[in-house]
Parts: structure tokens; C-alpha cells; sequence
């Protein structure tokens, strides 16, 4: 019943104390009951019907509204609960009371269990004019568009005709108590009648989220010579690490030395110079390394950037160095209203490829430094770039980002892993949860890349598993090896019978890597595995597929 | 001395006809090797297994597997391709291997890096222009060779014949090749009989050669068979019967030992002489030791029981006696470059090709010269065992425009500018690919001999056909013991220096310094042609000067 850690943490003490002291010990704890049953609160019976909707890519909004769906029902209210990708659109104008729960990410984005929602309220426009609404978003206000999906919701329902049971709630990443007053206050107002009148919205509350400091352990390009592509398997190790398979870690990267030192010049200020930024003093060297994004800036930032210096200057991405040659500010004073118009430096996530029962103290990730071309010059993705550039026994920042939409099932589940390229990642971490906590259940891994002779991540490892069980079946698909190109979901229709036989008993499905095109094909090839290993029709296949995600047995972590 | 099986008699006999799990082995995605057993029995296909030794190290620290990769030696007796099958080799070399297509010392074609998808496609191209691979390695009789100028003597023809009908005789019955490879359908469940190999095939590789005196090119002692031509009124009666020789040996090891094949009698017509050969096969089948592969070729066979119990042996089995040895003269060892023409007026030009590896280089265009040679379907190729290729059987009104298309390549150039040590040297594969090494080969040998050139013109010796050759280990796949100046490799960059073979091939040089590196080599070949210059007699060669003046 208890999480492994707790359960450590018990044993530890336990193990350390007298029978006294544990009799001592027992009575307390019953105490401790006791009193936490009286101290529950006897909650008016409320009646009423509220629909509780949310959006999510991780988890979190699902946990959550889950939770509040069970404590309205408790009090008394007429709950339905609907994933917003589940959600029956032409419900909405119907709807009496109805609150969301929405994630924000990427760039402003909503989750992409969202997305029918959204263009249905901005463009098929329903009436809403009898709708009592409230939204909570979640966010990280490490992102300058923080919150904004929950926002646009919000503004949009409003524009609709709709009325606000309560205000908008924002939450940053510590979201707990937050989420909990605003669904009070919202509950409060459905079961008892009372009419909407407009609250102030309460504040965002930062709380800062625990930040490990780690120590870079090894780093490795997986890729042999001849390879056209580098992907780091970083080792890091650092003090209470917890996280589960499935999770990543964030890091807030650092901008290029040279190019902070260029900036500087441009900007004909002392690099010792002090720059107050949002509450805190920083160096203006620290504060152009470690806090503000400085290349490829944001249409927004642009835009800013062209209202100080009073210039007319076209809304595309580029890089602050280049407006500072281009666009060069006058005086101190434009010096720094650039730098407050600049945004911070926003954490990239990376799944986690280690489990901490193979590797105690140690979280691992495995990055592809990212390449692109840019005004015909070949860049590279600034946290990728930074990472590969770390050397041994270097320092390093990173937060564990939950993921409670991607775990491993009961130890006897089966499980089928697809993971392209970096998508191998969280099953690393996978296979070795399950190998180091003995899971009888069996593990099938679907791996692709270019080709067989350099790409092949982690080749060692899996073979390992594959000869001593840890594994039971790999396939892999190397597109470049031959004339036609072979991807993970040509291997999996190769082995269609098999694929579905395991789907049949039960077992969960797993996809990680790019979302497009990668989720979509082998999305597509599920479905036709469905259709003709089940002898379905399409829409059956469909409807066996939309099974399998509402039992939580198909679960991507797309990107 | 144990008496168990070797683990590979095992593997062997459990191999079902020689298919072992190799199917299986093929469809494995997450490997490019194939499982341990079937690297034994994939060897009697033609293939080794190996991998690029140079970035073992790295791919392990990248958690990548060992770079695996098949090398596939053709089955060609006597050496000798069209015009078509040589196109046929070059495309196939492009396609699916590194490109090099390597004359190897036993006068047949390899191509190495073949990755394991590859092999399939490889074998059925190669089946399309009537060639294969049938037990070129293994624990079988593999490539015959023969004397391979045909300007030798107008019997050339007829002895080219005996090494195809002998590779005929030789061959494995089992149908698993075309099974595995050409997808030819399983006839039966049971495998086939084999009368000659059973299910055990010999105890170790065996290899046969058929020398046309005076000329030994094709190292007829270093063997375990040797057939001897034997001439009279310029036809052909028979042949001399020599086994027991091999070069291999191991370091360290007392008991192995290089030996000359013994000669032990004569014997005429086709019918006793395949009778005799294959008799021969049986008794070793027999007789050889299954326990110690490292004492498993005939040559152990033969010392343990006595060459007088191994002919009596014969005899009873082949029912008839052989005759006493005639006599015959062997005067040299060697490729005979250039244009020659032979006794029906068809020429022959051969191409010095060193360490085999036919490839476009910057000064030779080796590679697209042959292949323009064969385009115009007027010549044939043949392979010598000094890894040498022949263009051959040219008519006169071709051969001029033949002489045009090796000179646009540089080819006439290179051949007749090589120095006459570089032509007569040879060296085996060893490092990156062929497991056993220990030093360099070919990728050494050549800039060694570029620093050997000086000193032999120091010593005013540079017109002297010294017989140099090196192989990175001590199993003597360049046949290094038959050399005038033999290296055989000891650790990287370190080699035996081994001196006073004959020029002929007929007597084993002997250890003269050991591990030797670089600067050691050329200070002690500096000595060497010191001496031979100051001390040496009337037309004495160097191999034979070393033997008398530091081992008599």
C-alpha cells in the first residue's frame, strides 16, 4: 500500500525503535485516526449539477479533477466528469455549471486533448449566454505564455455570452492549494444558488519547485563515427533524488559564453555592471548567461524590442545579437528597457532514461543535440548545444517534471514500448525499473532510427536484456539502411498477429518520440492492426481503440 | 593429451547438413553477428564473421555492439573468371561490400564488410553469374588451386580441368547453400548422406594445389595435398602425390610446427588419380585429430602415424600402389609480369595487384580498368596465388586495344615501375578485420617495403626477385615460412624476422630475430644485405645465402 520511499522511511524507523516505544508508538498512531476522522468536515449537503472538464498532457489536470469530481459528488452535487478530447461539444450550451481544468504548453499552447475544444469555442462560436463557467490553469511561470491556454479559455467563454462562477485561477507549478480554495469558492456558489457575482481573482502564488543541483557523472555520443546524428547520454548524480519512470527533468539552459561576451559589447555597458530584473540584482554578465533567452526571440519580444529603439523593424524570430548590430539602442536608458523586455530563459524538459532502482542517487537522459538550418547556417538547439558541451564533473541545475499520464502498470502487466530515436528514452528507464523490481510482466520494445550500424541506442543494453529476459521481444526499424524507407510501424505490422494477441491480454501500450509523424503513423497502424488482426470494422477498431485509452492502456509522451 | 571433442566437432555434427540456426541468426534484428555456433558452421558456406577491430573500444564505450561484418570468399578452382563474372564481382563488390574486391594467396576472390542483410542478396547475385562460395573456409576441402599462367605449357588447360573436377569430387553433398541462400525449397526432413564427410567433415581446413614445374607459384608444399604435373613429350602422364604440408602455427606453442608436404609417389589416369585424392580426404577424416584443433591438419596426421603407415594406409584403401615418384625440376616461384603469349598465340598480361586489393587508387585505377577490360568481353581473368590478376586469353588483334585500356589506368605503368621486391612480396589481411591478428598485414607491408627499397639500392641488390612476405599472425596465410625473408606478426608492430627459405618454395626458413619493430626490421636487414653483398656466391639467392651463412 505504501510508495517504496515511505515504505523506506517506516522501516528505517521501526527497525530503530524498542517494543516500548512501539506500543508507545501504535497507541499514537490509532490516536492519530481518531482524530483526523472527527476533524472532518461536516460539509453542508449542496445540490446542483456541475460538469467537471479537463485538458492534460501530463496528468496533473486529471488528477486533479478527478479529485474534485469525487469530493463534489461527496457533497452532494450531480457530477459529470469528461477528458476534454471526450467531451460532447453541443453539450456546452446545455451545460448549467461547468468548470475546466486546462495545462498550458509549449508556447501558449493548450494540451492537445484540448484542441477540438478550442477551435470549437473560437470559431464554431455556440451561444452561451445561460452557461455559469469557471476555469483553472495550470502552468509554469518559467514560461513568459504562463497559463495562457487557461486564459484564452476563460476570455473566449466569457466573449460567448457566459458567467463566471468564479475568476479565473492561475497555478504555477505547486498548484495544491490554489486548485483547492478556487473549487471551494466555485462549489460554494453552485450548491448554494447564489448568483454570480464577480470576485476579485485571488494571486498567484509562486512557490519555488525543489531545484537539484547534480554533478555530471558521464556523458557519451551514442552515435558511432559515420553517424548524421549526436545523441548525449548524460549521467547526472545528486543528493534525494525521487522520481518516477516516466517523469522528466527540466533544465534552464546557459547562453553561449561568446556570444554573452558580443552582446555585452554591442550593448557598451561594464560587465560588472548590476541590472535589477524582476525583484533581483544580477550582474548584467549572470543575468545575459543563466536568466534571459537571447536568440531567436519571440515575434513579442521583437515587437518591443522595435517600440524602445524606434525603429521599424519586421515581426520575425532573430536573435538579440543581431538586432543589437542591426538596431543598435541609444543610451542607457533603452539598454534597459531591452533587457527588461526580455524573457527568461525557458527550462527544457528531457525524459528521464534511468530508473533509481538501477541507478541509486543517479537520474539519466539521453539528448539529441538538436540541428537546424537557419538563414543557411547550420544552428543547434540552445539546451541541447549546452548540454553537449558540459564536461565531466560540471554542475548542473534541473527539477523533476511529473508525468503521471506515462507509468508503468502493475508489475504483471505487459507492456508493448515504442519509442523512435530519444522516444527510447523513458523505456530505458522502463526495463530497468521492471528488471530491478522483478515485473513478471512481459516487455515487448519497438526501437527505429537511420541506421542499424551507428543509430542503434543503447544496442548493448537491450541485447543484455533480450539474453537474460529482460526483455522479451525488440524489433527495430533503420529507415536508411535499404532502397525503402522501414519505420517502427512497418515492424509492427510485420508482427501484427502477435501485436494484437498481446493488446487482447491485456497488455499496456506505450509511445514516445516525435508526435508528428511518428504518434500519427504508428497511431494509424494500431488501428489497422485492430481492424484486421480483430476482424473490425473501422469504426469498431475506433471504438476498441478508444477503450484501450479510457482503460489507461495506451499512453503517449509525444513531443 | 585430451581426448575430448574439440566444441566444434559438436557443432558440426548437430548442424543438421550444415544449416545450424543460420535462418534464425539471419532474421535477429538487434545484432549484426550471428549466433556463436553458426560462426562455425557458416564457414563451410564461404563467410567468416568478423568485425572492425579498430573501433572495438570506441562502439563499447558507446554501448553500440562490435561492428560486425561477413567477408565471402568466392569457389573458383584454378582461379578463373570470365569476362561477365567479373562485372558480376565488381557490381556486387559495390553494392553490398567495401568495394575492394581481394585477391586472395589461394587464387580466389573475397569481399569483405558484408553486413548481415547483405548476405542473401550478395550470394543469389553471385549465383546469377554461375559462382558460389561452397565451402571456401571451414573444415573442408577448400579452393583448389593450380599453376595459373596457361603460357606455362600447352597441358595448362588439362590441369586447369583436374582442379575443377577435384573441387567437383570434394564437395559437401548437403543442399543447406541453396536452402539458406538461393531459398531453394527443403526437399526432405533428413539431411543428406554424405559418404565422404559424414556428419563430421574433416578435423580441420584442407587445401590442395596442383603446381606445373618448373614454375611453383602456387607453393605446392605449403599443401596438404600437392599434385605435382608430371611432363613427357610435352603431355601429360600424372602426378606426383606430396602431403602433409601447412604453415600454421602457434606462438608459444612447441608442438605446431610449419611443414613441407612429403612426396610419396606417382600416380596416372583420371580415374586413380580422384580415387587417390579422395582416399586421401578419408583417411584424414579417419585419422585426424578431432580433439586439438591446433593439431588437426594433416600434416599432425601424417608425423604421428608415419608417412610409411600413411601410404600403406592409402594404398589399402585406394587398392592399387602407387608408383615411385618421377622427378621433376622446380626452378621458380613467381608471377610472370606483363605481356606473354602462349603456345596457341593467345596472350596474357599480368597485372601486379599488390596485397591482392584491386581498387581505384590515385596513381592506379585498378578497379575501373579491369572492369573497362572485361567490357569489352575480349579477355578472360585469372588469379594467381601471388594475389596477382591475369588478363588472359587475348586474341592478337585485341590485344592492342587491351594495352590502351591498362594504359589509360596506369596499370602498365604501375606494373612495370613496381620494384621487383615489391612484386615478389605478399601479406595477409590481419587488422581491422580478420580476428587472429595480432600486428599488421597489408596495410603495413607496402610502406615497409618503401623503406626496404633504399637499402637494397644501397647494396646495389634492387634487380634481385627477393620473396618477401608478412602475415600479422603465425598461421601462415600469406605463407610467410616459405619465404627468402618472412614476418610474422608477434604483437602490434612487433614481427619475427624469419630468413633462408629457398627460392623455390622448397625448403622452410627458419626464426632469425624476434619481435622485431620497425627500426630492429631495417637495421637487421641492413646487416643482412651487408652480408649477402660481401660474402655471398655466384647466383646464390639471399634465401639461400641465410640458410648456409647463418644456420649451417
Amino acid at each position: 500500500m505504501l510508495e517504496e520511499v515511505k515504505l523506506n522511511e517506516l522501516n528505517y524507523l521501526v527497525e530503530r525503535l524498542s517494543r516500548e516505544e512501539l506500543v508507545w508508538l501504535n497507541g499514537y498512531v490509532s490516536g492519530l485516526i481518531k482524530n483526523s476522522l472527527k476533524s472532518e468536515p461536516k460539509s453542508a449537503k449542496l445540490s446542483g449539477k456541475l460538469t467537471i472538464t479537463f485538458g492534460t498532457e501530463t496528468g496533473n489536470s486529471k488528477k486533479i479533477a478527478t479529485e474534485f469530481a469525487t469530493k463534489a459528488r461527496k457533497q452532494g452535487l450531480t457530477v459529470k466528469l469528461a477528458s476534454l478530447d471526450q467531451y460532447r461539444l453541443s453539450d456546452l450550451s446545455k451545460e448549467e455549471n461547468f468548470i475546466t481544468v486546462i495545462s498550458t504548453h509549449g508556447e501558449g499552447e493548450p494540451p492537445s486533448a484540448a484542441k477540438k475544444f478550442f477551435s470549437h469555442i473560437h470559431e464554431s462560436k455556440p451561444d452561451l449566454s445561460k452557461l455559469r463557467y469557471s476555469v483553472l490553469a495550470l502552468g509554469d511561470s518559467a514560461y513568459p505564455l504562463f497559463c495562457k491556454a487557461g486564459e484564452d479559455v476563460d476570455t473566449q467563454l466569457a466573449t460567448l455570452g457566459g458567467n463566471r462562477i468564479s475568476p479565473l485561477q492561475k497555478c504555477d507549478v505547486d498548484f495544491e492549494t490554489d486548485a483547492l480554495e478556487w473549487f471551494n469558492r466555485s462549489v460554494n456558489v453552485i450548491g448554494n444558488g447564489e448568483h454570480v457575482t464577480p470576485i476579485q481573482a485571488t494571486p498567484v502564488k509562486h512557490v519555488g519547485r525543489k531545484i537539484y543541483t547534480g554533478k555530471i557523472l558521464a556523458k557519451v555520443n551514442l552515435n558511432g563515427s559515420g553517424s548524421a546524428k549526436e545523441t548525449y547520454h548524460i549521467e547526472i548524480s545528486a543528493d534525494d533524488l525521487a522520481y518516477q519512470p516516466g517523469d522528466s527533468i527540466g533544465i534552464v539552459p546557459q547562453n553561449p559564453k561568446g556570444e554573452v561576451e558580443s552582446i555585452i559589447q554591442l550593448l557598451a555597458v561594464d560587465q560588472k555592471k548590476t541590472v535589477q530584473y524582476k525583484d533581483h540584482e544580477y550582474s548584467i554578465d549572470e543575468l545575459l548567461t543563466n536568466k534571459l533567452a537571447i536568440s531567436y526571440l519571440p515575434e513579442r519580444v521583437v515587437s518591443k524590442y522595435a517600440v524602445i529603439v524606434k525603429q521599424n523593424i519586421p515581426a520575425v524570430r532573430i536573435d538579440l545579437i543581431d538586432l543589437l548590430k542591426i538596431y543598435p539602442p541609444q543610451g542607457e536608458n533603452q539598454v534597459d528597457e531591452i533587457l527588461q523586455g526580455l524573457e527568461l530563459i525557458t527550462p527544457r524538459l528531457y525524459s528521464i532514461s534511468s530508473s533509481l532502482q538501477a541507478h541509486d542517487g543517479e537520474v539519466h537522459i539521453t539528448v539529441a543535440r538538436n540541428c537546424f538550418q537557419f538563414d543557411g547556417i547550420t544552428r543547434h538547439g540552445l539546451c541541447s548545444d549546452y548540454l553537449s558541451r558540459l564536461s565531466d564533473e560540471s554542475r548542473i541545475e534541473f527539477y523533476v517534471h511529473k508525468n503521471f499520464q506515462f507509468r508503468l502498470p502493475a508489475p504483471n502487466k505487459d507492456i508493448i514500448m515504442i519509442g523512435p530515436g530519444t522516444g527510447i528514452a523513458p523505456f530505458r528507464s522502463f526495463v530497468e525499473e521492471r528488471v530491478n523490481t522483478g515485473a513478471e510482466g512481459k516487455n515487448w520494445l519497438f526501437f527505429g532510427d537511420q541506421h542499424f550500424a551507428s543509430d542503434f541506442l543503447y544496442q548493448t543494453e537491450w541485447q543484455d536484456y533480450v539474453k537474460t529476459g529482460g526483455l522479451t521481444k525488440m524489433n527495430v526499424a533503420f529507415s536508411r539502411d535499404q532502397q525503402e524507407k522501414i519505420y517502427v510501424q512497418h515492424k509492427m505490422l510485420r508482427h501484427a498477429a502477435e501485436f494484437f494477441k498481446w493488446i487482447e491480454s491485456g497488455a499496456y501500450l506505450y509511445v514516445c518520440g516525435a508526435k508528428e509523424p511518428m504518434s500519427s503513423d504508428v497511431e494509424k497502424t494500431l488501428l489497422e492492426i485492430i481492424k484486421t488482426e480483430g476482424q473490425k470494422t473501422t469504426e469498431q477498431a475506433q471504438d476498441y481503440l478508444n477503450q484501450l485509452i479510457e482503460e489507461g492502456r495506451y499512453l503517449k509522451d509525444v513531443y | 593429451m585430451s581426448t575430448a571433442l574439440s566444441p566444434i566437432e559438436k557443432v558440426k555434427r548437430e548442424s543438421k547438413g550444415l544449416r545450424g540456426t543460420i535462418v534464425e541468426s539471419l532474421r535477429d534484428e538487434i545484432t549484426g553477428a550471428i549466433a556463436e555456433d553458426d560462426q562455425a558452421v557458416i564457414k563451410f558456406h564461404g563467410m567468416y564473421q568478423q568485425d572492425d577491430r579498430d573501433v572495438r573500444e570506441e562502439r563499447a564505450s558507446k554501448k553500440l555492439d562490435r561492428l560486425h561484418s561477413f567477408m565471402i570468399r568466392l569457389r573458383l578452382p584454378g582461379g578463373f573468371l570470365t569476362s561477365d563474372q567479373w562485372i558480376a564481382t565488381h557490381d556486387i563488390a559495390g553494392e553490398n561490400s567495401t568495394g575492394v574486391i581481394k585477391i586472395t594467396t589461394r587464387q580466389t576472390l573475397q569481399l569483405h564488410g558484408l553486413i548481415k542483410s547483405k548476405i542473401k542478396p550478395t550470394i543469389k547475385a553471385f549465383n546469377e553469374a554461375k559462382l558460389d562460395s561452397i565451402a571456401t573456409c571451414g573444415d573442408i576441402n577448400r579452393n583448389v588451386v593450380c599453376s595459373a599462367h596457361p603460357k606455362q605449357s600447352s597441358i595448362h588447360e588439362e590441369v586447369f580441368g583436374y582442379s575443377e573436377k577435384i573441387s567437383e569430387l570434394l564437395m559437401p553433398k548437403t543442399r543447406a547453400y541453396y536452402e539458406i541462400w538461393l531459398d531453394e525449397e527443403k526437399i526432405k526432413e533428413r539431411t543428406e548422406e554424405d559418404p565422404l564427410y559424414e556428419d563430421r567433415y574433416l578435423p580441420r581446413k584442407f587445401k590442395i594445389a596442383i603446381a606445373i614445374p618448373p614454375n611453383n607459384d602456387v607453393d605446392v608444399f605449403a599443401n596438404d595435398i600437392g599434385l605435382i604435373a608430371i611432363i613427357e613429350n610435352e603431355k601429360l602422364i600424372g602426378f606426383n602425390l606430396a602431403v602433409g604440408g601447412g604453415l600454421s602455427a602457434t606462438h608459444g606453442n612447441t608442438e605446431t610446427y610449419p611443414r613441407l608436404a612429403s612426396v610419396i609417389g606417382f600416380v596416372a589416369g583420371e580415374k586413380n588419380i580422384l580415387k587417390t585424392i579422395y582416399e586421401v580426404l578419408t583417411i584424414q577424416r579417419d585419422f585426424g585429430n578431432r580433439s586439438d584443433r591446433k593439431l588437426a591438419r594433416l600434416k599432425y596426421t601424417l608425423d604421428k602415424y608415419g608417412v610409411e603407415w600413411f601410404k600403406e594406409e592409402l594404398e589399402k584403401r585406394i587398392g592399387f600402389k602407387l608408383v615411385e615418384a618421377k622427378s621433376y625440376q622446380f626452378s621458380d616461384r613467381k608471377d610472370f609480369y606483363g605481356w606473354h603469349k602462349n603456345h596457341q598465340g593467345l596472350w596474357y598480361y599480368t597485372v601486379f595487384t599488390e596485397n591482392g586489393r584491386v581498387l581505384d587508387s590515385e596513381k592506379v585505377k585498378l578497379k575501373s580498368g579491369l572492369l573497362e577490360v572485361a567490357k569489352t568481353n575480349k579477355a578472360n581473368f585469372r588469379f594467381t596465388c601471388n594475389q596477382n590478376v591475369i588478363v588472359a586469353d587475348i586474341q592478337e588483334k585485341d590485344k592492342a586495344s587491351i594495352q590502351r585500356i591498362l594504359e589509360a589506368h596506369s596499370i602498365v605503368n604501375h606494373t612495370e615501375s613496381a620494384t621487383s621486391i615489391r612484386k615478389n612480396s605478399m601479406a595477409c589481411v590481419a587488422f581491422n578485420t580478420c580476428p587472429l591478428a595480432l600486428a599488421e598485414g597489408q596495410r603495413y607491408l607496402p610502406s615497409l617495403i618503401s623503406k626496404i627499397e633504399p637499402l637494397m639500392q644501397r647494396h646495389q641488390l634492387e634487380s634481385e626477385e627477393i620473396v618477401i612476405r608478412m602475415t600479422g599472425c603465425p598461421n601462415g596465410c600469406a605463407r610467410p615460412y616459405v619465404a627468402e625473408i618472412g614476418f610474422v606478426g608477434t604483437a602490434y608492430g612487433k614481427y619475427n624476422l624469419h630468413v633462408g627459405g629457398d627460392r623455390q618454395g622448397q625448403r622452410l626458413n627458419k626464426l632469425f630475430k624476434e619481435s622485431l619493430d620497425e627500426v630492429s626490421i631495417l637495421n637487421e636487414l641492413d646487416q643482412l644485405f651487408s652480408d649477402y653483398k660481401t660474402k655471398r656466391n655466384t647466383k646464390e639467392t639471399l634465401g639461400d645465402f641465410a640458410y648456409r651463412n647463418y644456420f649451417n
